[in-house]
């Protein structure tokens, strides 16, 4: 839309004002009706009111701030040094390990059938079942619950011996299949 | 009924079109608009304004209220409540694009 050349120069500058004015006008008009709007839908849509609660059920809420107590205000590390009694083996095992104990003790759970098979296989050095190894070498990277009861030195010796067996099978294999690929080339 | 068309065919009616257009096709509008709702509701006055809807409301009835009620009710004493320094920073933002583009 073209405009005469000089056309600022002849406005004065109440009437730049007075369209300021009316623009800013027109934001809050605007401003005011998508207010209106909003709380329109939520008194229609039934969500308008939900913020308002009495004093009495704020009071009951509030935050608790106490030590040895949590946000709601319950105690929270009560049984922390209480010991229970295992039913199978009748000790008294503190109430932190009881669950691992008790999957080593009832023989259930994961770890306690692998700990069972490597203390068979260490029980016989010269007898190389295959199972065990490849259960163990999972074992290795498997650990639910660390307690570094097992010593580490005694650990990695072991998985080395079984690694080692690993090895030499698995070469011994991958020669055999060689052997019986390049016989039947030949054929 | 000629007083409407000679009020449309003033030059500062057509100006203010013009300008009013420019507003918009390059988003000012737009930003003006966002910039004035969040210096309300920083300043508080949205909840000021909604706290007096509450009454209005509770006035009305909560099933019968209209848009209607709202707007005749809100609008006047929400353009009243916009506090000064929200309207000078509006005003220096809208002046400042006059000056750049009522020019043009």
């Amino acid at each position: 839309m073209k405009m005469e050349e000089g056309s600022v120069s002849s406005l004065d500058n109440s009437k730049l004002e007075g369209m300021a004015q009316d623009i800013l006008s027109e934001l809050v008009e605007d401003a005011c009706l998508g207010l209106c709007f909003e709380v329109h839908r939520a008194v229609k849509q039934g969500y308008f009111f939900l913020d308002d609660t009495d004093q009495e059920s704020m009071r009951d809420f509030e935050i608790v701030d106490q030590p040895g107590l949590d946000v709601f205000g319950q105690v929270y590390n009560q049984w922390k040094n209480k010991e229970c009694v295992c039913p199978n083996c009748s000790r008294s095992i503190a109430a932190s390990r009881f669950a691992p104990h008790l999957e080593k003790c009832l023989g259930m759970g994961r770890n306690s059938s692998r700990i069972a098979n490597r203390r068979i296989v260490t029980g016989n050095n010269t007898n190389n079942k295959s199972e065990s190894d490849q259960e163990d070498n999972d074992d290795v990277n498997d650990n639910d619950w660390s307690y570094g009861a097992e010593k580490k030195g005694e650990h990695s010796q072991k998985s080395t011996v079984i690694c080692l067996n690993n090895i030499f099978i698995q070469t011994f294999f991958h020669f055999y299949f060689v052997f019986v690929h390049l016989s039947s080339i030949n054929k | 009924m000629d007083h409407t068309v000679s009020k449309i065919m003033s030059k500062d009616y057509q100006m203010k079109a013009a300008i009013n257009q420019k507003l918009i096709e390059m988003g000012e509008r737009e930003r003006l608009k966002e910039l004035l709702r969040a210096k309300l509701v920083e300043s508080g006055w949205k909840d000021q304004l909604k706290a007096h809807c509450k009454d209005v409301i509770r006035e009305k009835g909560l099933e019968h209220v209209t848009v209607e009620d709202l707007v005749t009710e809100v609008t006047p004493k929400g353009r009243a409540l916009v506090p000064d320094s929200v309207k000078k920073e509006l005003l220096q933002r809208i002046r400042a694009f006059l000056a750049q583009h009522a020019a043009l």
